[in-house]
């Protein structure tokens, strides 16, 4: 099953999650993001879907000054964000419980 | 070797941008506000220009559009100018709704069938346009007002004919240029609206026309309060009744009882302008069934002057009983 169709349902999950872990600007996003096995998430999606957040008042953000490179904007969760991210835990588990029943016999079946 | 960095991201950024140019400034200020930011953090994680990682500048704008949650370009360009990022609830539930319409079967069938009635509307348009016009002239010239199927402007219906066909071969040949440019959308939009404004506007007006009768005399809207006495006459309402001797000769002064001793009273409905008007004795008390009754009528002048009586010729006598 293609990974981005799944993925394009629950990034927002997937980046609240990180970001309510520890603030993150847009490429340790990404790179924390593929470290925990989302390895096809792309930057592009990540990047939006961080501005869509912020722009939804769920995230907000700062700027750290950096001594080699560009400075970084982080970003970090807000009340409204970890509100977000409590439901959207839910609501993925509950689905991926009614996936679980329905999916365990086959792979009974299969083993 | 950071000039070739920021080189590179400026011209990727400039590329991305590109793609969201139908989106309005402060939404896409929104979104792309600190692109060249992240795309300077990405530049410096690693070696090589940016589109080797992140892919081509185009497809970067694709799916930066996709998860920000707005239409594809193509979609924006076709008229939808929107973006999910500031999309208030309501308008998102609406949105919901129609698309869950226009998937019903039935739904979809209405919206595909829509467009084969733009031309009936170019040409319905073109209509509206001529007769929006006769009525601000003859609004202005305080003429006869609306001249309805054909409009008259100058209370000629010719020209109205003539302006109408010049109107709709205009409107048509506009509708078939599509939407072009940005001010041609809205000039189009505009005009549009106002007509379809006018057209119901139209409507009502003729269906109170309607409702009014055709031909309008002021007198009929005087109050009506209902018959307060009633006669009848083979389902007819009677409202004054004339009294002729054996040569046809009007009588007056001629009081009608019924079997009973009873007044016999004419219908009246209280309408002291057009109905026959009660005798009143002495006292003051009324004689209602003093025959004939005295009737105005308005003239042409619009003033009262009495009204005529009936004529009558009496059956060749002898008359008698069998």
């Amino acid at each position: 099953m293609d990974t981005t169709q799944l993925l394009k349902g629950v990034l927002d999950l997937a980046v609240l999650a990180v970001v309510a872990e520890r603030d993150g600007y847009g490429y340790d996003v990404v790179r924390r993001l593929r470290a925990a096995g989302l390895e096809e998430v792309g930057d592009a999606s990540v990047y939006g879907t961080l501005r869509r957040l912020y722009a939804g008042g769920h995230l907000t953000s700062y700027v750290v000054p950096s001594e080699e490179g560009p400075h970084r904007k982080y970003y970090a969760v807000n009340e409204a964000g970890r509100a977000q991210l409590a439901a959207a835990t839910g609501t993925w588990r509950s689905f991926t419980d009614a996936m679980d029943k329905l999916l365990g016999s086959h792979g009974e079946e299969a083993a | 070797m950071n000039d070739t960095i920021e080189g590179d991201v400026a011209r990727y950024a400039t590329v991305v941008r590109a793609a969201f140019a139908d989106l309005a400034a402060p939404e896409r200020e929104l979104l792309l506000e600190d692109l060249e930011d992240h795309l300077a953090e990405v530049a410096a994680e690693d070696e090589g220009p940016l589109a080797a990682r992140l892919g081509a500048p185009e497809a970067y704008a694709a799916e930066l559009r996709a998860s920000a949650g707005l239409p594809a370009p193509g979609a924006a360009a076709a008229g939808r100018r929107r973006s999910s990022l500031r999309e208030s609830r309501v308008a998102r539930r609406l949105r919901r709704s129609w698309r869950a319409a226009v998937a019903h079967p039935a739904g979809g069938a209405v919206v595909g069938f829509l467009p084969e009635l733009r031309p009936a509307w170019w040409a319905l348009r073109g209509y509206l346009a001529v007769q929006a016009v006769a009525v601000v002239l003859s609004a202005l010239t305080n003429d006869s007002g609306l001249s309805f199927p054909l409009p008259a402007p100058f209370g000629s219906e010719l020209l109205g004919l003539l302006a109408t066909a010049v109107a709709v071969v205009v409107s048509v040949r506009w509708g078939r240029r599509g939407p072009g440019g940005t001010g041609r959308r809205a000039l189009t939009l505009a005009g549009n609206a106002v007509l379809a404004l006018f057209g119901v506007t139209l409507l009502l007006q003729l269906g109170a026309d309607e409702a009014a009768g055709d031909d309008y005399r002021p007198d009929q809207v005087l109050s009506y309060a209902g018959p307060i006495s009633g006669l009848r006459s083979d389902g007819e309402e009677i409202s004054n009744i004339f009294a002729f001797d054996a040569d046809g000769k009007p009588l007056r002064d001629v009081y009608l009882v019924d079997q009973d001793g009873d007044p016999v009273v004419v219908t009246h409905y209280d309408n002291e302008y057009l109905e026959p008007r009660i005798a009143l004795d002495r006292d003051g008390n009324e004689v209602p069934n003093r025959y004939p009754q005295a009737q105005d009528e308005v003239d042409a002048a619009g003033r009262r002057v009495p009204g005529p009586t009936p004529e009558f010729r009496p059956p060749p006598g002898p008359v008698r009983v069998p």
